[in-house]
């Protein structure tokens, strides 16, 4: 796959965006991905866009925000699974040699419509519902289930939420969440044994966007400088059903790897400088770098990931703009000396349902 | 051109009705899904990636009810993702399953979806919220008051009356008699669609769809795979969306650069498919024309968008019986349209269907002969999101091989 990333933009986080319509918020982004790649408007062909009708409080929130992410009068897209799922479709439409330059705008605001009652409402309505399942319910779930597969327990997920933390607090570009005493993590409620509060990765209002060129593009206007290729995507979903095997046996994470991989030439995950995972809380850290045992990359969340910021819906897609960063030695005090490949992955669903990962080279 | 060849090789809808009180939702999307693959010869296995289209997930009550329906419709444990853009999506979600293979990452797709609209006591209500909430909500405005407005500016530049709004309702549901699908059909007369109660002017409610519930479902393959299985492939030989601004009071007047009234988008996405699929005349080239016209005014301005007449011209060429599916220069809505069923989340994949089926031989009694190239569109928000898809006997040749 020959498909560019030439320009980027992620909006400051916050726990809550208070001073931003969510049409402000877009049309910012998607302003200062444009600047930052250097084209205009008027140059783009075609527009991806993902979001979340639920997250936004709306019906069709792309009705008034399709504009603010550059597609007044531009041909134009609109998934719903994740920002980074987002990116796969992107990559897709230019890969299909119809389009040269286009844009990619994903954007999150759950401080305007509470996370789990959005959750709770994708219980469908004859047995989850009535049981009360939600987002916290399923996790907990999988921390039990991947906890016995995987030989964790919650102590563990203590110091990963600890470490994921304190990568996070070098990252300048996050929350700067103070780190935690791991005894703050040990002790705080129970929100679904054994998963406890703290070991969940805080949500935040955040946005994300890209321009995407084709090589043809590229080809025709050299002055453009890429800052990394997508060589290879992936993206698969498991059952809805939540059963053992689907909690721990992770195979739509390692699928998903395998595919997008296996699309960019690479052996193994081995191989990778980089792999900035979307991990929603300890326990989650723990089973993906548990899946990857024997096959880590050299470095894993540098950015810190979800507990630098966590724009639930994209933050699979501020991962693959982390990554970018540090293919094109952008990263700053994280900035990995030389990293040459690296990979996003995103996850999105009760349990992981969805997982996505996209494979980016330096150029 | 795009770099692989698309075609659609099974398409098929279920019926469709007000309620399904057989079925859950999960389980209308499986009949779609396996009726298209019954008709494409392939099996679940031999998908290897699903689109999902859904529309607002509020009408039938389940956030992201596209999550619910993965196992039913065979998509766990494959590339999996849903398409939304509001009474566009089934056409988008369609150009979604295309860029799939287009792009040579994926050689069979299924494209599936459903809608329960009827599940909430008020479509409308729903349909409230899709504006803005600051400065829309208040106004009662909906898809019926909103499209109203764009109908009496219509009326006011071209001079189209109620009546001749009537005689497509008329043509539409006579249509659908020879579609078993088709939520609503029969012999009906201009008198009784203007003697149906008013709603908002020019609508009666016979100028209106029906809130439907049912599922459609196409197999998308790309050629190898195509020659394999399908003597008669549809192919997709012309994709194109285009998104426009919310507000409609900046789609009129002399600083917009298109009219409201027109539905410009749409003729924006036609010419951009047509290019595509090699159509220099409209008219002449396409046999049938699948149109997403949930109301009875939305025929005119969209045919005249698609290049079959001048603009102003279509309500005249109705009455003479233009765009009748005997004997008519374009047979427009063989399958009764948009006005007989509306399932929105999957409406424009309905419309897919039907075009494709008729290029395929496959329309059964509303089957036409001579069936070369068939165009079907969609249009959703504040009619703002347009997609046009050609569909051909043959395919144009892919960018590689130019």
């Amino acid at each position: 796959m020959d498909v560019f990333v030439i320009g980027q933009a992620v909006h400051k986080p916050a726990a809550r965006i208070g001073d931003k319509r969510l049409e402000e918020l877009v049309f910012d982004t998607t302003h200062a991905a444009l600047a930052d790649a250097g084209v205009k408007r008027a140059q783009i062909d075609h527009v991806t866009i993902a979001g979340c009708d639920e997250l936004d409080g709306r019906s069709i929130s792309s009705m008034l925000l399709a504009a603010p992410a550059g597609a007044q009068l531009r041909d134009e897209m609109k998934c719903t699974d994740s920002g980074l799922t987002g990116l796969c479709l992107e990559a897709m439409r230019l890969e299909a040699e119809i389009f040269d330059l286009g844009l990619l705008v994903s954007w999150s605001k759950p401080s305007t419509a509470p996370l789990e009652d959005v959750m709770r409402m994708r219980c469908e309505p004859f047995y989850t519902r009535p049981v009360g399942l939600n987002m916290a319910i399923t996790d907990g779930l999988f921390a039990q289930a991947a906890g016995a597969k995987y030989g964790f327990d919650e102590f563990d997920a203590d110091e990963a939420v600890l470490d994921s933390y304190r990568r996070a607090g070098r990252n300048p570009r996050g929350m700067g969440h103070a780190v935690p005493h791991v005894e703050a993590i040990a002790t705080s409620p129970y929100v679904a044994t054994p998963l406890r509060q703290a070991h969940q990765a805080p949500i935040t209002d955040g946005a994300v966007a890209m321009v995407v060129a084709s090589a043809r593009w590229l080809k025709s206007n050299p002055r453009a400088k890429p800052l990394a290729r997508v060589s290879g995507i992936g993206w698969r979903n498991e059952e809805y059903d939540l059963g053992a095997d689907r909690l721990a046996g992770l195979s739509g994470f390692r699928a998903t790897l395998d595919d997008a991989l296996k699309m960019a030439g690479v052996k193994s995950t081995a191989d990778l400088d980089l792999l900035e995972l979307d991990s929603q809380t300890g326990f989650h850290e723990l089973a993906y770098r548990a899946v990857l045992n024997g096959h880590a990359p050299k470095a894993i969340s540098t950015s810190g990931g979800a507990f630098a910021q966590n724009p639930y819906f994209c933050t699979g897609l501020i991962n693959a703009a982390e990554a970018i960063l540090q293919l094109s030695d952008q990263a700053g005090p994280i900035q990995i000396p030389g990293a040459k490949r690296a990979v996003a992955h995103g996850s999105h669903g009760f349990a992981q349902q969805g997982n996505v990962a996209v494979v980016l080279e330096r150029v | 051109m795009a770099k692989d060849i698309v075609a659609v090789i099974g398409a098929a809808q279920t019926k469709f009705k007000t309620h399904y009180a057989d079925k859950t939702y999960i389980e209308l999307a499986q009949d779609a899904a396996k009726l298209a693959m019954d008709e494409a010869g392939v099996t679940p296995d031999e998908i290897d990636a699903v689109v999902f289209s859904m529309a607002p997930t509020q009408f039938m009550g389940v956030n992201d009810c596209d999550r619910w329906a993965t196992s039913h419709v065979w998509g766990a444990g494959k590339p999996y993702m849903r398409i939304h853009a509001g009474g566009a999506t089934g056409g988008s979600a369609l150009q979604a399953g295309y860029v799939h293979i287009a792009s040579g990452v994926y050689r069979t797709v299924l494209v599936v979806g459903a809608d329960r609209v009827a599940e909430t006591p008020d479509a409308q209500h729903i349909l409230n919220l899709i504006w803005d909430r600051f400065y829309e909500h208040d106004f009662a405005l909906n898809t019926v008051t909103m499209t109203a407005l764009a109908a009496q500016r219509y009326m006011a530049r071209y001079g189209a009356t109620e009546e001749q709004f009537a005689r497509v309702v008329v043509r539409g549901r006579k249509n659908a008699m020879g579609n078993p699908y088709a939520h609503l059909k029969g012999a009906i007369t201009v008198d009784d669609v203007m003697n149906s109660p008013r709603v908002a002017y020019p609508y009666k409610r016979f100028d209106i769809c029906p809130r439907s519930s049912g599922a459609a479902a196409v197999v998308l393959s790309n050629l190898d795979v195509a020659k394999q299985k399908c003597a008669r492939p549809a192919f997709v030989n012309g994709v194109s969306a285009i998104t426009h601004s919310v507000f409609m009071g900046d789609r009129m007047g002399v600083y917009s650069e298109t009219e409201f009234a027109d539905h410009d988008g749409e003729h924006i996405a036609a010419y951009e498919a047509y290019r595509q699929a090699g159509i220099t005349d409209p008219a002449s080239q396409i046999q049938v024309a699948e149109l997403y016209d949930p109301f009875s005014t939305f025929q005119f301005p969209i045919v005249e968008g698609l290049g079959f007449c001048g603009r102003g011209r279509a309500a005249a060429i109705s009455d003479e019986g233009g765009w009748d599916m005997v004997g008519g220069q374009v047979a427009v809505n063989p399958s009764g349209g948009t006005l007989c069923t509306n399932p929105i989340g999957v409406t424009g994949l309905v419309r897919i269907v039907d075009a494709a089926n008729q290029i395929m031989g496959k329309a059964g009694q509303n089957q036409l002969p001579g069936v070369h190239n068939a165009v079907a569109t969609a249009a959703g928000g504040s009619t703002q999101f347009f997609t046009v898809t050609m569909l051909g006997d043959d395919h144009v040749a892919p960018r590689t091989n130019v």
